[in-house]
């Protein structure tokens, strides 16, 4: 089995100081290491349930990635490894962007020490402010044929304004270097808009989180997903393959007849940024 | 403060202005005019007398009011939900030191004649960006000891007209606040129960259930109203604020034919000292709150029909 190092994280754990990092194979796999501290333990835990959960409406399903169970990995020094589906293997060259939901990432049953650390990053962030903030992202760059990445600590500063600006970004065309121009937003009908786009799947994610008590997505982060190249190539919108996932389940806890309410207000509050965009793709920023 | 002293601030406040003012019957929450302590006073034509406390937070809910009743963004239907302001009167206050402007509206209470009144605090957070350490830490601490962390919303009071005794039932406020998901599940369905609310150990028979909650001018089909609203409105973030539910519970009880009054249950939001601009950002806060909050009442109407319907099906089989 060829396993190497993905190319495209965009946010979360990447191989450092001797510190697995996650794997790809060739088929359409995913490796993600187990994390210490009984996080790996509950990310394993809920996609056993989830996978199992005849509760889960079918057209759901498909915005979670499929999992594969645990296994061990050469390499990773015999430790366990959560094999999931490559979200990215279908695309050529995608743009990816990771979105971390919820207007809290801190939940009462955890340690009063992570909720301070959380409490700091949240208020910090557009967490507090927008209900969601911008983790990573990557966008192929047709001019320079290459894929071009934010500085995280770029990211980590954002405000509301500059989310809104990195979510045109994301969609647009033109020099993404160049801080100074204003960004196309090229994409945002195909990507955003079109009838199995982004805006679609976040609006059928949306009905379902205003009924689920299931489970409770602390922390979690939404990706999106489009193959860039195929736009520009002037083909049908559905090209793109927009692409809506839910990763990172390190934190979610039961529901108990509750709706995650945390999750939902801020899914809300993005899906007005976007449609804000849709509407009015010429603008760089509200005022 | 002794009796002499109460009386005469009541003849003051009853001779100096032209109105007739007194407590208010149906506060269930906020502070309270009583035993000269400085709170809102109602007249006898339908106004409520709000004082404008200190710390410049009665100045930001007369601002807040000032400025919704001239928003022309606010969709037309959407105004139903808030009381109607009519600015500022100076008016003796009700702990005697004197006239102090007060923010005056319409009495929501004012058109029921035994109303039952729920106060339920909406959002996961009651704190927001900019305030003092002090303030956030208070809000917080608050926050996470009653259910506004983990449902969304606490209730922070209510009061049922109980038709046995024929007198109000006032839930105690320590308990209120020390609910947990189970007992603000069931002060809800209490809420709606003709059975006596004395008792706690009678399961709420949720008798007024549908017509309350359900039906197409009751208090969920009001609520999904609102959570359109603010699933699109940037204009405001209803930081604090709380849904104020009422009914008028006598009319019920006495329902015989079809000219019979009706519950009248009516959804307001009340109390806007921490209101602040939207930003082009819409109140993901409250949202995500009234989101459980009517899941909530869902799941209440849900499992009133389903008794309904087994004591239907049991009916029809004989037993």
């Amino acid at each position: 089995m060829q396993l190497k190092a993905p190319e495209h994280q965009v946010a979360g754990h990447i191989a450092k100081d001797g510190k697995p990092g996650p794997l790809v194979d060739d088929k359409g796999r995913f490796f993600k290491p187990l994390q210490g501290d009984s996080r790996g333990e509950i990310e394993v835990k809920f996609y056993e349930s989830f996978s199992s959960n005849t509760e889960v409406p079918e057209h759901i399903r498909r915005y979670f990635p499929v999992y594969h169970g645990t296994q061990a990995v050469e390499g990773s020094d015999g430790a366990a490894m959560i094999v999931l589906e490559n979200l990215l293997a279908d695309f050529s060259k995608p743009s990816v962007m990771d979105v971390k939901m919820g207007t809290r990432t801190w939940y009462p049953e955890a340690s009063e020490e992570y909720i301070q650390k959380c409490l700091k990053k949240d208020t910090g962030t557009t967490t507090v402010s927008a209900g969601f903030r911008i983790s990573g992202f990557e966008v192929f760059d047709h001019k320079e044929s290459s894929f071009w990445k934010p500085e995280r600590k770029l990211l980590r500063g954002l405000n509301v304004d500059g989310a809104r600006l990195t979510l045109r970004k994301f969609v647009s065309s033109n020099s993404l270097s160049d801080i100074g121009s204003k960004p196309d937003s090229a994409f945002a009908s195909s990507v955003y808009g079109s009838s199995h786009g982004i805006l679609t799947q976040l609006l059928e994610l949306k009905n379902w989180f205003e009924n689920q008590t299931l489970y409770h997505f602390n922390s979690c982060s939404i990706l999106m997903v489009y193959e860039n190249e195929s736009i520009l190539k002037g083909n049908d919108d559905d090209d793109a393959r927009p692409q809506v996932k839910l990763v990172d389940f390190a934190h979610v806890l039961d529901g108990n007849g509750v709706i995650d309410h945390n999750f939902l207000g801020g899914l809300c509050s993005f899906i007005n940024f976007i449609r804000d965009i849709l509407q009015s793709p010429n603008e760089s920023a509200e005022s | 403060m002794n009796s002499r002293i109460l009386i005469d601030i009541h003849h003051r406040i009853y001779s100096c202005t032209k109105k007739m003012l007194k407590v208010p019957e149906h506060q269930v929450a906020g502070h309270i005019a009583s035993d000269g302590k400085l709170g809102p006073l109602v007249d006898d034509q339908g106004r409520f007398f709000k004082p404008l406390q200190g710390d410049s937070r009665g100045e930001h809910e007369a601002k807040f009011y000032e400025s919704f009743t001239s928003n022309k963004k606010v969709p037309y239907h959407i105004r139903r939900y808030f009381p109607v302001c009519h600015g500022t009167q100076l008016v003796e206050a009700s702990d005697g030191s004197g006239k102090l402007p007060h923010l005056v509206l319409d009495d929501v209470v004012s058109v029921y004649s035994n109303p039952s009144v729920m106060d339920v605090k909406i959002g996961s957070r009651t704190w927001y960006l900019d305030v003092s350490e002090e303030y956030f830490k208070k809000c917080i601490k608050k926050d996470r000891q009653t259910t506004t962390v983990s449902l969304g919303f606490r209730v922070s009071g209510f009061k049922i007209f109980d038709h046995q005794e024929s007198s109000f039932w006032r839930a105690e406020k320590k308990l209120v606040l020390g609910y947990n998901a189970d007992g603000a599940r069931l002060a809800l369905r209490k809420f709606v129960s003709s059975n006596s609310p004395a008792d706690s150990n009678l399961t709420p028979n949720c008798a007024f259930a549908s017509e309350v909650y359900g039906g197409s001018n009751g208090i969920l089909a009001q609520l999904l109203e609102l959570k359109d609203w603010f699933e699109i409105q940037t204009l405001y973030h209803f930081n604090s604020c709380s849904i104020l539910m009422i009914y008028e519970n006598e009319s019920i009880l006495m329902k015989e034919g079809d000219d019979a009054p009706e519950a009248r249950a009516e959804v307001k939001l009340v109390d806007f000292a921490h209101v602040l601009d939207g930003n082009g950002v819409i109140d993901h806060n409250f949202l995500g709150g009234l989101c459980s909050f009517i899941k909530f009442i869902k799941d209440i109407l849900q499992s009133v029909d389903k008794r309904d319907e087994t004591d239907t099906s049991l009916l029809e089989n004989g037993r």
